[in-house]
């Protein structure tokens, strides 16, 4: 087992006196095997997790070898959670394997996350002890740790006193020991923090770009396959490095795109790339992040950032709100911003406020083989599904309800979308058409449109892009459509509840200001992408890729004039306009080499 | 066989002109003085005996070619508008092939689509000149019906360009979501026409529609509206009726809250908010219908549980397992909150807790172990 791993033997005092105890995080196997770590709710839940994802056929076991400091009997329970609870067998069974011992519990049956006991096994401190994860469904099976213990105590469920207990028995320091010191920390790699980091980088800034995945892009990337849309506005050359072409969503194209992306950001020196690596804190003083601290997603490693600017590029603003932030979420009335439109009334701007906003999309694709092809029974799916029959989904697929939240609820609407999934697939296999053809890609990760938004100096709107509003700081242009969503249950409750339909204004070219890209009460927070500052139906515009990515590539110019007169990212609108729209003018082009001149 | 299979055919035309109208179109509806009989293709109800007076408006629609299209107002008997409808006769081009395109449209007052009746003399055509069947002109109705189809945002040369498709290995089922959705949606190898005939029901006289309306509203016009059953007259009474008008017409809002579409009943719910506090006897309607109304409603409704009777927080204990989990927390947040609880109430929530078929049971076992 690698040395990072975080797992600890520990004796501790009170409660667990004299017990040998043993946690075991599943993220940091040596051999996820078939099983994702899926570390997108993290907030939520507590931890990254594996997760057998398997659509429908069970995934290889994961394993792992642990070196116990005494021998005995232990009690073993896993962190786990049947994702499907109801009157039929839980979807994602698995067991759990010590050594040579398969233990009999079948595990994941239990609701809500929490720890489920597995049984006993007798632990031989002379050998290192091999665990596996044995998966029975392929239907998303979850664990996120293993727990050993010479007594039958089991430890807490509830999140708050789960994450003391962790913080307990792993001896973690409140705070990481390791600081890394840039000038500039972009947490998030979609499509706006990259051009963030590129933008500062080639300015001279050394940059830390932190992302949570394994590749850069977010719903861009090959994981979740959305195609860029919009203008690339002033920014082509830096856009160009990270789009996509405009293939269907949900192409195995998006590998290619991926490659690129990956390998232009890589090439940057004065980049630091943390892959794998997801933000957990951000701590300030005075209305000022310090540090933003984040944590490996497979070693559970912690390392502290510092920077005198930051960039929440996280979709869901969590710089922001860890900071302090303003932020807004749901719609305004339609008096708040005045953003009526006749034509689509309350399903476009309501007279009263709201928690709706659009929703999440999992894209997802079938082939059609040569030869017949098996797909379980999926009852704890129909519920959702009902009668629906698909072999594919394109961004329709979405879910949004106003009782989710989009940041809090992500895993239930992901699993949503999944039930909504298999129940099609499996609805449109029992058509003798479709008797060859198997599932071949559904994503694992939600694929957001909108959530939390730090609000900044101006607040963007639909009557900004409606009117075309030409801005003196208008960074970020865009012609794109201004398109909103909602559930087509709201219409006909027959409809099915995850899919969706866009209402589009067609309107002129419109501008969104630098304004809109800084915090209004963090004085050093710069923020790109989805979380920008906007209304609900302003959002509806410039939330497209490259409309976030020309975002991303306005505040790394900023950033780099903050740091050459050392102000912060206000002071860049009020003192250095000019300067910084003279900057964005000159990066269009690449600068020829003095030599060849 | 054959009498069997003779009772069937009979059977089966019979059922058709049941669901769908004669098959026999109308004859030529440009003369008419009077409508006394349901357009065959319409979303509104028709009440049986019902006539119609026609006379034009000085509103038209201009058509390439042919010129302006008057527009007509129907009204009943009692001179209140109804309808608006036109006869039209619009080209339709493929390909440099032009052919001339009659249908009589009828909008509703405020300027959506209600229906149209075909010509018996010039039926519409497909671009192979094969004359529409019947499956076609209700395929043409159901596109007409969708005020936000694609073909709205689409010139008509792109929807005939496909993507190329896609050369990587796997996935070869995601061709454009643009292209299956047109292909769906409109009459096949009738594209033209149906792009024509989206185009001029939806088209700028909507608005003028609307606006032409408004200058005869009154309240009687609202008061139909609101005992309409078509959703967007609903929702139009109750964006514009007064507080007076709410409260006078309460039975049928609150029937309004059970029967509705989900935007109707959150409008309305939305709409009513200080009732709850004003006059919380006056709501247990809306906290009857709690277990029969569509999820986003009910997340608002709960919204009031704290000026819901003891009675409305026993009758909810009785229905958890119609609360998502949000929901259910959110109820379970409101009895925490009080000082203690009945012993019927107790008792539902042990009776969930232990039930192995609620999916969210663990949360309200939960709730027991911290509440005892």
């Amino acid at each position: 087992m690698k040395n990072v791993l975080t797992f600890l033997c520990v004796i501790f005092s009170s409660f667990y006196a004299l017990s040998q105890d043993m946690l075991v995080e599943a993220e940091s196997f040596d051999n996820p095997g078939g099983w994702v770590v899926d570390p997108q709710f993290v907030e939520q839940m507590g931890s990254p997790y594996l997760n057998a994802h398997g659509m429908g056929k069970p995934v290889e076991n994961a394993s792992t070898k642990v070196n116990f400091k005494k021998s005995g009997t232990y009690h073993i329970w896993v962190r786990t959670m049947n994702w499907v609870p109801g009157e039929w067998e839980a979807p994602g069974r698995f067991q759990l394997k010590v050594n040579q011992t398969v233990l009999d519990t079948v595990l994941g049956t239990r609701s809500g996350w929490g720890w489920q006991y597995a049984g006993q096994a007798k632990i031989n401190k002379k050998q290192a002890t091999h665990i596996e994860l044995q998966d029975l469904t392929g239907f998303n099976g979850r664990c996120d740790a293993i727990y050993f213990s010479t007594k039958k105590n089991t430890p807490p469920s509830s999140l708050k006193k789960l994450t003391a207990w962790r913080q307990e028995i792993t001896a973690e320091p409140n705070a990481p020991e390791d600081l890394k010191t840039y000038d500039l920390v972009v947490v998030g790699g979609g499509l706006a923090g990259c051009a963030a980091a590129i933008a500062g980088a080639e300015q001279g800034l050394k940059v830390a770009l932190i992302h949570d995945r394994p590749v850069l892009g977010g719903n861009a990337s090959e994981e979740i396959r959305v195609h860029t849309e919009g203008i690339y506005g002033n920014f082509e050359r830096i856009l160009t490095k990270i789009d996509t072409k405009h293939y269907p969503n949900g192409s195995a194209e998006a590998k290619f795109d991926q490659q690129k992306r990956d390998q232009n950001v890589k090439s940057y020196e004065n980049i630091d790339l943390f892959l794998n690596w997801r933000a957990y804190d951000a701590i300030s003083e005075d209305n000022s992040i310090k540090y933003v601290d984040a944590r490996q997603t497979f070693t559970g490693e912690r390392k502290r950032f510092t920077a005198p600017y930051f960039v929440d590029s996280t979709g869901d603003g969590w710089i922001g709100f860890w900071a302090g932030a303003e932020f807004s979420y749901g719609r305004e009335s339609v008096d708040t911003y005045g953003e009526h439109w006749e034509e689509h009334g309350e399903l476009w701007s309501p007279k009263e406020a709201d928690n709706a906003v659009m929703g999440s999309s999992v894209l997802w694709g079938s082939t059609d083989t040569d030869t017949p092809q098996s797909f379980p029974e999926v009852p704890w799916a129909m519920p959702v599904a009902k009668d629906y029959a698909e072999v594919n989904g394109e961004w329709q697929w979405e879910f949004s309800r106003n009782d989710l939240s989009q940041i809090d609820d992500a895993e239930e609407i992901r699993d949503h979308m999944l039930r909504a999934i298999y129940g099609s697939f499996s609805n449109a296999k029992k058509d003798e058409v479709n008797k060859n053809r198997r599932l071949e890609w559904v994503s694992y990760l939600v694929g957001k449109r909108e959530s939390r938004r730090l609000v900044g100096d101006h607040i963007f709107t639909f009557n900004d892009a409606k009117e075309g509003r030409k801005f003196p700081d208008g960074v970020v242009i865009e012609k794109r459509a201004v398109d909103v969503h909602y559930q087509t249950v709201l219409e006909d409750e027959k409809n099915p509840d995850f899919i969706s339909e866009a209402l589009f204004y067609r309107g002129p070219q419109y501008y969104i200001p630098y304004r809109s890209l800084y915090s209004k009460n963090i004085k050093n927070l710069f923020m790109a992408g989805r979380n920008f500052s906007c209304s609900h139906a302003g959002l509806g515009g410039p939330r497209v890729m490259l409309t976030t990515g020309q975002m991303g590539a306005a505040v790394g110019y900023a950033a780099s004039l903050c740091k050459k007169y050392e102000v912060m990212p206000r002071d860049i609108y009020t003192g250095y306009l000019d300067e910084y729209l003279n900057l964005i003018e000159e990066q269009k082009y690449e600068k020829i080499p003095t030599s060849k001149k | 066989m054959r009498p069997i299979a003779l009772v069937f055919l009979l059977l089966v035309s019979y059922l058709c002109e049941a669901q769908f109208g004669s098959a026999i179109a109308f004859p030529n509806n440009s003369k008419r003085t009077t409508l006394d009989t349901s357009p065959e293709f319409f979303v509104l109800n028709w009440e049986e005996g019902t006539v119609l007076d026609i006379s034009q408006t000085p509103m038209s629609i201009m058509v390439d070619s042919v010129g302006a299209q008057k527009i007509n107002i129907l009204r009943n008997k009692d001179r209140a508008p109804v309808l608006y409808s036109s006869n039209i006769v619009t080209p339709v081009c493929a390909d440099g092939d032009c052919k001339l395109m009659h249908i009589t449209l009828y909008w509703t007052l405020l300027g959506d689509y209600a229906g149209f009746d075909r010509s018996v003399e010039e039926p519409l055509t497909k671009h192979d000149h094969d004359e529409f069947l019947f499956t076609d002109y209700w395929k043409l109705h159901e596109l007409l019906q969708d005020h936000n189809s694609i073909l709205k945002r689409r010139a008509i040369d792109e929807l005939v360009t496909k993507p190329k498709p896609s050369t990587i290995e796997g996935v070869d089922a995601l061709s454009g979501a643009t292209v299956k959705e047109v292909k769906e949606s409109v009459v096949s190898g009738a594209l033209y026409s149906c792009y024509v005939a989206w185009h001029l029901v939806h088209g700028k006289i909507k608005e003028e529609l609307k606006a032409y309306t408004l200058g005869q509203q009154n309240e009687d016009m609202l008061l139909r509206m609101l005992n309409s059953a078509h959703t967007n007259y609903q929702m139009y009474a109750l964006e514009n009726l007064d507080q007076g008008q709410y409260k006078a017409n309460f039975p049928r809002i609150s029937e309004l809250f059970k029967s509705g579409i989900p935007l109707v009943r959150s409008f309305i719910i939305k709409n009513m908010a200080d009732m709850f506090v004003q006059s919380p006897s006056t709501m247990q309607p809306f906290w009857d219908a709690l277990p029969h109304i569509d999820i986003n409603t009910r997340s608002l409704l709960l919204q009031h549980i704290d000026t819901a009777s003891e009675a409305t927080v026993t009758a909810i204990s009785t229905q958890l397992g119609v609360l998502t989990k949000n929901q259910l927390l959110k109820f379970l947040s409101h009895l925490e909150n009080k000082k203690s609880l009945s012993a019927k109430i107790l008792e539902n929530l042990r009776r969930f807790a232990a039930s192995s078929k609620e999916k969210n049971a663990y949360i309200v076992v939960q709730f027991l172990e911290d509440y005892s």
